[in-house]
């Protein structure tokens, strides 16, 4: 798995090519590394957006309206759960507590946590991120 | 020369989910060229409402502001900094209730420093509790836990020193310790706390357990949505290593131990400690029989202690403060102080360590503060989502082991989730079996299958269309995952649903 987790970091998903070097290089069948990347969800045959967005649907969050955000999201987006935007900037998702409970709902995008997230305050981030990066 | 003055500022990450990052970085711009100003990244007092909580320690004071609503993007210099402080009625976090209330033995250093800073943990009698079992052994330090009475925190509630016990007792050439810190409760954090606020008294602890049973090497399952808690691991074992806290000749003696850090990847039920072995080995995360025990046969086969995050972390504490700091507190499988986790619908959340027993009512009003948009309780979840929901009638429960046993629910990791009336409890119930179903691992076909029949049986009461034969049918459903399930994701997914039954009936009829 902290091959996977390397791996993954480095471009993004897991394609046929590393699979096929994963399986050679520990001595497995290209099987059995498949096997082990779809049981987690966290581990992706395809390409993902720049933005993966991952709204907690656990319970705490729910408490204060997650389901709405996320259906909000949804159409935002026009994204289902799971689906990446046809220009791959965003993945939307759902995530099972990331242990901001007491500030939900919670939404992560790649590694920041966004306490008493709201639609507005996901997308005022995602645009200043943009900026930035367009300024870069 | 002038006064040193020191400027808190949580790197954690619900203080940073709501700003503190930004704070830190405007302040740090405003305080170039001044040498006399310090800027410390420590951890979060775990009182959440108040984040981004600012302290400034000065003239040996140290009070904060929460700058939650405050606006700094506009300041354009230091003094002016400094004058907004002084202008918001800054207070000593240690004076507020919420705070002075709790008993904090095992989160008694966070947010007081940086959480890295070694100097300050050893001043604060950081590795006191190592010294202690070196000194008196292995064998007497498994002796120490007993007589402190500790349970483990990861759900189970199973008497810590026992475990250690048989993990001793096995002649093995080799054993491995691992650190169960998949923390996958939904309204759970207090592993996550420990892990970002003070990662030394975890690893202390880690050391502790290793030594005391003769294990030599140590894993740390970490989940993979703490990003931040797998920062300050990682730098906290980088720094033991050159301290020679860890690794070969520990503090001058012949014990030898190593901790790897592994990552999970998004999988609930590899928070069960035999899944969480074979994910630990690369496999995927499914659940084995047991026997054998773990602690016989676990990790590559050989015994392995398995323990949660804040059941390692307490071992620093109970063996550098001594047995009775626990054991004054409780009886029977509730001795000590419990973290709770105050969250959800509620004004004040946060981390609520005090002696086992306190009731949900002083916890949600006298801690709470009542819900976040002051609209009355309906339900509270206790204990994640194989964890029981109990209605407002019912606050008056106090929270131990036992009472929530003898209330057909477990207190598990001691998450409190608080519900107003606008909850559809009958969604609740659906989404206990949703739940079960997503995370199932897929070995018995009542969990794999059932749960899926469990969501289409409460779909139907939730859509009204649903007939006595379905709600015999799901009361039928929950007692053969009772039953016959191979763990607790499947045994105990009918103990939210049942409880939804039985405490809000009107709601689960058409
Ligand atoms: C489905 C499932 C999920 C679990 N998740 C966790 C978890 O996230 N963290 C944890 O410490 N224990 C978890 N446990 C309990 C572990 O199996 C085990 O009892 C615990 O790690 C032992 O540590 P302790 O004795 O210190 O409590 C889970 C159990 C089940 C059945
Ligand atoms: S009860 Fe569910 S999660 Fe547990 S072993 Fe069986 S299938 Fe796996
Ligand atoms: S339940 Fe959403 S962050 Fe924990």
């Amino acid at each position: 798995m902290p091959a996977l987790h390397a791996v993954q970091k480095e471009l993004g998903h897991l394609d046929n090519e590393c699979i096929k070097t994963l399986a050679k290089s520990f001595n497995i069948s290209n099987a059995e590394v498949i096997d082990v990347i779809t049981y987690y969800d966290d581990f992706r045959l395809e390409k993902e957006g720049q933005y993966i967005i991952k709204v907690c649907q656990a319970e705490a969050c729910q408490s204060l309206g997650c389901r709405t955000l996320l259906d909000t999201l949804k159409s935002h987006f026009e994204l289902d759960i799971g689906q990446t935007s046809n220009d791959h900037s965003v993945t939307l998702k759902e995530v099972f507590c990331l242990g901001n409970c007491a500030l939900s709902p919670s939404v992560m995008i790649n590694e920041d946590v966004i306490g008493r997230a709201s639609s507005e305050k996901i997308l005022a981030y995602l645009s200043e991120k943009q900026n930035i990066s367009h300024n870069d | 020369m002038t006064d040193q003055i020191k400027i808190y500022i949580p790197k954690e990450t619900s203080a940073c989910s709501v700003g503190s990052d930004l704070i830190a970085e405007k302040i740090t711009d405003l305080t170039q060229g001044y040498n006399h100003i310090s800027i410390v990244r420590n951890g979060s007092w775990g009182a959440f409402w108040l984040e981004p909580f600012v302290e400034i320690e000065k003239d040996g004071n140290r009070t904060g502001v929460s700058y939650l609503n405050k606006e700094t993007s506009h300041l354009s210099s230091i003094e002016e900094f400094f004058d907004d402080f002084y202008n918001s009625q800054p207070f000593n976090i240690q004076d507020i209730a919420f705070i002075k209330r709790q008993t904090r033995l095992v989160f008694s250093r966070i947010g007081l420093y940086d959480p890295l800073d070694l100097n300050q943990y050893r001043n604060s009698h950081g590795y006191k509790g190592l010294e202690k079992s070196f000194e008196i052994g292995q064998q007497q330090t498994i002796d120490e836990i007993k007589k402190s009475g500790l349970n483990g925190r990861g759900g189970a509630a199973f008497p810590t020193a026992i475990k250690m016990q048989t993990v001793f007792d096995q002649e093995s050439a080799i054993k491995y310790i691992a650190c169960n810190a998949d923390e996958g409760d939904g309204g759970t954090f207090s592993d996550r706390l420990i892990m970002e606020c003070d990662p030394f008294s975890l690893i202390e602890g880690m050391t502790i357990a290793a030594y005391s049973v003769g294990a030599n090497h140590g894993y740390i399952y970490l989940r993979s949505e703490y990003p931040l808690a797998k920062y300050f691991l990682t730098e906290a074992i980088k720094i033991l290593k050159t301290k020679n806290l860890l690794g070969k000749n520990i503090l001058g003696t012949n014990f030898t131990f190593d901790i790897e850090l592994r990552i999970g990847a998004g999988s609930y039920v590899c928070g069960e400690e035999t899944a969480m072995m074979e994910s630990i080995e690369g496999k995927r995360g499914l659940v084995r029989s047991k026997p054998p025990l773990p602690a016989i046969k676990g990790l590559f086969n050989q015994p392995t202690l398995i323990n949660n995050v804040i059941t390692l972390a307490s071992l620093s504490s109970i063996l550098s403060f001594g047995t009775e700091i626990f054991s004054q507190y409780g009886s029977g499988k509730s001795i000590g102080t419990m973290p709770y986790q105050l969250c959800g619908n509620i004004k004040h959340g946060g981390l609520i360590e005090i002696p086992f027993g306190i009731t949900l009512d002083e916890m949600i009003y006298d801690f709470g503060a009542g819900t976040f948009n002051d609209k009355p309780v309906h339900a509270v979840q206790i204990g994640g989502p194989l964890g029981i929901y109990l209605p407002a009638n019912l606050l008056n429960t106090p929270l131990t082991v036992e009472t929530l046993i003898n209330l057909k629910g477990s207190l598990g990791h001691g998450g409190v989730i608080v519900f107003d009336d606008s909850t559809n409890m009958a969604l609740q119930a659906k989404f206990a079996m949703d739940f079960c179903q997503k995370e199932s691992c897929g070995k018995c076909t009542p969990c794999r299958i059932g749960s899926v029949r469990g969501v289409e049986l409460i779909d139907k009461i939730y859509n009204k269309t649903a007939v006595n034969a379905d709600r015999i049918l799901l009361e039928e459903l929950c007692e053969t995952l009772e039953t016959t399930s191979l763990c607790a994701m499947g045994g105990m997914t009918p103990n939210p649903v049942r409880s939804i039954i039985k405490y809000f009936p009107n709601e689960m009829m058409n």
